[in-house]
Formats: C-alpha cells, structure tokens, sequence
C-alpha cells in the first residue's frame, strides 16, 4: 500500500522568518482516497533538542474535519497564515537547542496516524535602526 | 576607640546602637537554649508519665495538658526563633522594610515588565523590578547558595539536639531507677557530636558572613536587550581584606532529565565575560566599597528562556577571594529580551 503524501510549503524563499512577520504557507495531501481522510490538524510550534526531555509548545492550531472542507475534500490546497511571536527564537546552545516547525498530522481510517514536520526558523525582529541601515 | 565589645546599647526607634553580629548570635543561643530546654523538659514529662509511668513520681494529672502544651510552645517557639534568627543574617532593616514594602506595591511595579504573552517562555521575573536602587533605576536581587546550606544545616542541628535531648533524659532516668540502659547514650553520642559540630558550623557562618556584609548590585536599566549597554554600581559592604573582587556576565543553559528512575540536572556554562576585576582590596566597616561600571550584552546574545524541561539563565556572578578563607560567591539574575521596538 502506497503511504499519503503530505506537503507543507512555506512561502517565503529561504524558510528563516524574524518574529512578528505573519507565516503563510498551504498545505497538501495526496495518494489517499478523499474518504480515508478522516482529519487533518495543522500545527505550529516549538520544540526543544538537546540533553533534557523534549519541551514542546504550540503557537499556532486548527483542526479540520470533512465537513469543514469544501465538498468534503480534506485533500485540497489549503492556505493559512499566523502572526509569529516574539519568543522563543530558534537557538543552537551546547545541550539546549530549540527548533520551529509545521507540522501536519493527518488520521486515516482505522486509527492509523501520519505526520509530517516542514521546519523554519525564527529570528529576531529587526529594530527601527537596523532596517534604516537596510535602506542606507 | 570604641570597645570591640558592649554589654549595653542604646535604642532609639527601631534604630540600635552596638553590634548586629553579637545581637544575632546572643538572639540564636537563647532561641538555641529555649529548644533543648523544651526538648529536655518535654521528653522527660511524657516518659516519667505515659511511657514508663512512675508512682514514685510527682502525677500533674489534668495539668499533664497543660505541661505539654507549654513545653511543645517552648520547643516550637526556640526552633522557629533559630531558624528566623539565621534566615535574616545579612538581611539589613532596610530590606526587611522593602519586602514588606513589596508585597503591597506589586502589581503596579509588575507593569515594568512586558507580559508573558508578548514574549512567550521569557521567564518574566517581578523581583528583578520590584526593589529600587539608590544610584540606580534597579536594585538587583541576590541569590545566595549558603543561605539554603545554612537553613538545612540550622534544621539538622534542631533535630540532633532535639533526639539528643530525649536520648539522654530517657538513660538518666534509667540511671535513676537503677536500671541504667546505656544503649540509649551510646545512640545519643552520634547526635551530641552533630548537635555541636552543627552549632558550631551555624555561629562561624553567622560570624563569617557579618564580617563580608552585604554585597548590593544596581543596574541602570531592565530587561536587558542585547547590543545594549548598561550603567553597574556595585557596593560591596563588611570588614575584610579581599585576594581579588570580580564580576562576571554569565549565560548558562540548564537541562533536566531522565535517567531511569532518577531526574538528572546539567548545567553547561555557554558565556562568560568579566564585567570587571580588582585585586588587593580591604573593606572597613562602615565603608563600602563602591565602583561603578559598564555592561555590554553582546549583540548575539539569546534571549532568557524557560520551559518545563531547559532553560537558558543570564546573570551576573559577583566572586570575592579572602585572604584567608574560602572563595564567596553570590549571583544575581538577570533577564536578556529580544530586541523588539515598542516594548
């Protein structure tokens, strides 16, 4: 049996981000019949790598079912977009590190689960006077 | 010249004249004397009347309640007054008035800090914000590990005395009614010998920590943003003659764990700059030494962060070496923000 294909694209070229931009992405699913597709929840979050146990927290989430899609087709294109806040940033430390991403999670029929994580990262925003150096 | 040592002093409002350090140790030792009183007086009455009841023996009947209550009072009383005694050493008036002070001025003062949901995982500490300085806009709080130690040791001491206490008031009076159970001594030298050593332990530290003083950190600004720079003012109080005084700018990460059945805890220093260092320093009473000084964050620097399991800790590391005695060290927290306009 072939697995559901799952894709998630952010729009911006080179998937960094500075906190406060507004995130816009979509969202696809195929190789799965229409009716197999039972929901589909779409995540944006933080998790921590490192020595200690894994701390996970979720900005941004929406669940969708068939009756919240268009004819029922959980399958289609879907767009979306979320403002990123101000904290935490992407960081790499020694024995901490915290990554962005977007996840889609989709349930299948007979209780069967398939995800699938598109990271990003974020940055810190840029102040006042490091955009006027920008437009210098 | 003054005499190192007064048998009276002087009161004017809550103002006294004499010695902080004598007060503090006399006001331990009479706590100190009122618990093993207590404990003595306490053990005593349950095992002449409950447990080996002696006919022999003066019966208080209905007074027995009356007996113990009085006497728990005494030990309850002289282990909190210890315990209360050697929490507020090295805590001055001053401060005792503004955590009073604190707790009805906090949720005004509060509003310094951008809220948690402005800056998720951003530990949003209000005792950063909370204390004023005198030379600058934040008075920073201390966090000091002997604090804890001596807490813990001053507890050790209340339970060795309290179990010496009964140990031996049960063997005398085996002793008295000719039956002498020496085991129960021989249990009780064990706990004599930590009673004294933890006495001991509490009166040096007592003495050693008047002698240092108090060790105050002001800082212009927070929270602090990184690329920005920040006026310090250290004030470092006590009577000693300091190797070297320095200050440190420190970031460490912290992560718990599990590991089996037991939850593990490393800590990995990731920065460390010194803010300043001075060598061959002696402090008189009565004369702090005082320096002011500048703190850069570095640009790159990564924002405070806090989560269930990790956490990434800025603070300033004050470090002082004595001449004769052992490195003390006391931190002072701090919080990095992210650059953001308008907060």
């Amino acid at each position: 049996m072939i697995e559901p294909l799952i894709s998630l694209q952010f729009l911006s070229s080179d998937g960094a981000y500075r906190s406060g931009d507004v995130l816009h992405a979509e969202y696809q699913i195929d190789a799965v019949e229409t009716d197999d597709v039972q929901a589909v929840e779409l995540s944006i979050l933080w998790f921590t790598e490192g020595k200690g146990d894994e701390d996970l927290a979720v900005h941004f989430f929406e669940r969708r079912v068939s009756t919240d899609a268009d004819d029922g087709d959980l399958r289609r294109l879907y767009r979306f977009k979320t403002e990123l806040p101000n904290s935490p940033l992407t960081y790499s430390g020694e024995i901490l590190k915290i990554r962005w991403c977007g996840r889609v999670r989709i349930f299948l029929r007979r209780g069967k689960e398939l995800f699938f994580d598109q990271p990003f990262q974020l940055l810190p925003r840029q102040t006042n006077a490091e955009k006027q150096d920008d437009l210098a | 010249m003054a005499p190192r040592f007064r048998f009276l002093g002087k009161k004017r409002g809550k103002r006294r004249t004499g010695s902080r350090l004598v007060g503090s140790v006399g006001e331990a030792i009479f706590f100190g004397l009122l618990f093993l009183l207590g404990a003595v007086a306490l053990t005593s009455l349950v095992t002449t009347q409950v447990i080996n009841p002696t006919a022999a023996i003066y019966r208080p009947g209905l007074g027995f309640w009356l007996a113990v209550t009085v006497l728990s009072s005494f030990v309850f009383i002289g282990g909190a007054g210890v315990i209360l005694t050697v929490l507020q050493v090295g805590v001055s008036a001053e401060r005792r008035s503004a955590i009073v002070q604190r707790a009805t001025d906090l949720d005004l003062i509060q509003d310094a800090l951008p809220s948690q949901k402005d800056f998720p995982s951003i530990p949003r500490e209000a005792n950063l914000v909370n204390s004023p300085g005198v030379e600058l806009a934040y008075r920073l709080p201390a966090i000091r590990s002997s604090a804890w130690k001596l807490t813990g040791m001053t507890l050790l001491a209340l339970v060795a005395t309290g179990f010496a206490a009964a140990l031996v008031v049960i063997s005398l009076e085996s002793w008295f009614f000719g039956e002498f159970e020496w085991v129960l001594l021989a249990f009780a030298a064990p706990y004599i010998v930590c009673g004294i050593w933890t006495a001991s332990y509490i009166v040096r530290e007592i003495w050693w920590n008047s002698r240092i003083g108090p060790t105050c950190v002001e800082i212009s600004d927070l929270p602090l943003r990184p690329g920005h720079e920040y006026a310090i003012f250290l004030s470092q109080g006590g009577r000693v003659s300091l190797a070297a005084l320095k200050m440190m700018l420190v970031c460490e990460e912290e992560s718990t764990y599990s590991q089996g059945t037991d939850i593990r805890t490393e800590t990995k220093v990731v920065y460390e700059k010194p803010v300043f260092e001075r060598e061959s320093i002696s402090i008189e009473p009565g004369v702090p030494l005082e320096m002011r000084e500048s703190l850069l964050i570095p640009p790159n620097a990564m924002h405070s962060f806090q989560s269930g399991h990790n956490l990434l800790r800025w603070k300033l590391v004050v470090s002082g070496q004595p001449s004769t005695r052992p490195q003390f060290v006391r931190n002072f927290p701090v919080v990095v923000y992210p650059n953001v306009d308008g907060f």
